[in-house]
């Protein structure tokens, strides 16, 4: 095969990548078989080829075109700087995509009506005090009821059938393996039934100056919510990000405190973007699937990049069951989401919730069900 | 371009399929390098039918696999027929078989019942064509074993060992981008993003696929509709919206678009409350008004 060519080509490939298109070894491969094939004096031809065999998607169809353009013919005009980033952002309608409804959901899930939840007059008045107004004497009587609510965390019956014992639908297939050993007399009937998922969570806190207040009754939201979601991630960001999730394990109680000075910058400013992204980079493969939800718990001030946090939540809602935002200033109704990280971020938000009391927190469990 | 893409984009056209350069060399080097073909795009761009036409092209099957989510392998590659299993089972007790003769005797291929992968694999008359549709709404687990499937063209089936392809079957994956594609999956691929159609190719479709309508109603569909995908709606029409458009229109003996019949035949390409809700009388006659003249989109 011509050398030249393939030098061309591996150069071009390494260009897009350092451009942020995603090129594996194997689509070189397929692109240098497919240009074997082509007309190489015609461009049209190359470039239709190179699109195909490297998965050119649409987001990262002008850096292609651009880079094609330049290094490809050897063509002067370099790219704007900004055409990548101008290609994306938009073409995701709003609203859930799925509907995952927790009226699927059977087993574990009970049927207390929203808002209902009996208890003292002293929990009916902590479910309604702002975590503004709330110190951290009142922090162990709202762990409890937090407790209570993340048990109703809706779990979602899973659509394959698992063999079960007992109660179940019959299983062809098994029964007859069964019947082999008995003659094909059907002595016991094999079941199976769909297992119950629980959701995997991912929450990603804000705990810059501005979030300072709300941030730790969050957390110890989260930390309830850990015991029944077992996979729950923690993340805590404000100009970088950090894994907490260890601390989920620790003691009730404890830690708050000890995890301010774990973080650095505890209660600066934010870098939601810049944390998001890092977020993106480092763990959005390993944690986050289909049946992730993803929640951001931050005011959306951000300091950053409003372009780079938009782009993070697309990757991340892209392969996320559902990316819900909860911002504590919506308890405030004059509040619109005008921030402007707030607003890059709205067009990847699958939900805007507010989040400034218990209530709020209340309201929000049935989101973080499949 | 390559004389093959252009034959090949001309038996397509002869078949009744409009393509372009992008789709024909896709097409083309899927079959070349024997990959499967990764097809994405909005609903309604003509991204089944590629395949569809694919099949007559090659004058042969068409063997289709509609996704959804919790799709097992039950349903997608091969079944026991139990019931037969069952009976053979009550015959082989009279003639007083062993356990393991019986089990020799009712699990064979006569006993299998084959869905749409396994069938691709074991057609015997030559490759198939095998699409496998909107695979982003197959879940994640359904998608690492299609992976399987795909890369050898073989399959394992614990009673009766490997089943390998007799011929390799040319296959069309299609996905709406509801979810994103695993990666893994993609990298098996080739890759097509199909957009909604030029102005021209638009109307070159509608002419083909609806023969009653005229040059001039056709090419003001064409225009309404770029019109109308231009504004933010909650559903995009695609072609396949405007094909059925012009049939309701030829059926309505409409040469040409006015608010009127637009308002009353809306229901063809708009298909959502809202999106109906927000195309008021006023907008309607602006995109109407848009369609009937040439220059207007032109600048």
């Amino acid at each position: 095969m011509n050398r030249d060519l393939v030098v061309h080509l591996a150069r071009f490939a390494g260009a897009l990548r350092e451009a942020g298109v995603r090129v594996s070894v194997d689509d070189e491969v397929d692109g240098l078989r497919a240009l074997r094939r082509s007309d190489l004096g015609d461009p049209d031809d190359v470039r239709l080829a190179l699109r195909c065999t490297f998965k050119i998607r649409p987001r990262d169809e002008r850096t292609f075109e651009a880079l094609f353009e330049r290094l490809w013919w050897g063509r002067g005009r370099a790219p704007p700087p900004a055409a990548r980033l101008r290609g994306r952002g938009v073409g995701h309608p709003l609203g859930p995509r799925r509907n995952g409804e927790a009226a699927e959901a059977g087993g574990r899930e009970r049927n207390i009506p929203e808002g209902e939840e009996p208890g003292s007059s002293r929990e009916a008045l902590l479910r309604r005090k702002s975590f503004d107004d709330c110190d951290d004497r009142d922090l162990p009587d709202m762990e409890r009821l937090m407790v209570r609510l993340a048990e109703r965390l809706a779990t979602r019956r899973s659509r394959r059938l698992r063999p079960v014992e007992g109660r179940g639908r019959a299983d062809p297939r098994r029964s007859l393996r069964r019947a082999l050993a008995t003659l094909g007399e059907v002595i016991l009937l094999a079941r199976r039934e769909r297992p119950i998922e629980t959701p995997r969570l991912v929450v990603l806190c804000d705990t810059s100056g501005s979030m300072d207040g709300q941030g730790r009754f969050l957390l110890a939201f989260v930390r309830a919510l850990a015991r029944v979601a077992k996979r729950t991630e923690v993340f805590a960001f404000n100009t970088e990000l950090v894994r907490i999730t260890p601390w989920l394990r620790g003691q009730a109680g404890q830690g708050l405190s000890g995890l301010s000075e774990a973080v650095p910058d505890w209660s600066g400013g934010t870098r939601i973007g810049e944390s998001l992204d890092a977020f993106v980079a480092r763990h959005l493969q390993e944690l986050v699937d289909s049946r992730t939800v993803v929640v951001v718990f931050s005011d959306g001030l951000e300091q950053g990049d409003p372009e780079l946090l938009a782009d993070a939540l697309r990757r991340i809602r892209a392969r996320a069951r559902r990316v819900i935002w909860l911002n504590p200033l919506l308890g405030d109704p004059r509040y619109e989401p005008t921030a402007r990280g707030m607003a890059a971020a709205l067009p990847f938000v699958d939900r805007l919730a507010p989040a400034h009391d218990l209530e709020s927190l209340e309201r929000l469990v049935p989101h973080l069900s499949l | 371009m390559r004389p093959e893409v252009r034959a090949l984009e001309e038996a397509m056209a002869r078949e009744g399929y409009i393509a372009d350069d992008a789709i024909a060399t896709a097409l083309l080097l899927a079959d070349e390098l024997r990959k499967p073909l990764l097809v994405e795009g909005d609903a309604g761009v003509g991204k089944t039918e590629i395949a569809k036409v694919l099949s007559r092209l090659k004058g042969t099957e068409l063997i289709r696999l509609q996704c959804y989510e919790g799709l097992d392998v039950s349903t997608a590659l091969y079944e026991w027929n139990y019931p037969r299993q069952m009976l053979r089972v009550r015959m082989a007790e009279r003639e007083g078989l062993e356990p393991g003769q019986m089990e020799q005797a009712v699990f064979g291929r006569g006993y299998l019942l084959e869905r749409p992968l396994l069938r691709a694999i074991c057609r015997r008359e030559g490759p198939a064509v095998l699409l496998i549709d909107e695979v982003d709404r197959a879940d994640e687990a359904f998608e690492a074993f299609l992976l399987e499937v795909l890369s050898d063209f073989q399959v394992t089936i614990p009673e009766l060992g490997t089943i390998r392809a007799e011929h390799v079957p040319h296959v069309v994956l299609t996905s709406n981008c509801t979810r994103e594609i695993g990666d893994a999956l993609r990298r098996r691929c080739l890759y097509l993003h199909l957009d909604h159609p030029s102005l021209e190719k638009e109307v070159a479709i509608l002419r083909t696929r609806v023969p009653g309508a005229t040059a001039a109603l056709a090419e003001e569909i064409g225009r309404f509709l770029r019109a109308l995908r231009q504004r933010r709606l909650m559903r995009r029409p695609g072609v396949a919206e405007s094909i059925d458009w012009a049939q309701a229109l030829v059926r309505l003996h409409a040469d040409h678009l006015d608010p009127a019949t637009v308002r009353s035949t809306l229901g063809c390409i708009v298909k959502d409350r809202r999106d109906q809700h927000d195309l008021d009388e006023e907008e309607l006659a602006r995109l109407v008004a848009l369609a009937a003249s040439p220059e207007a989109l032109a600048s």
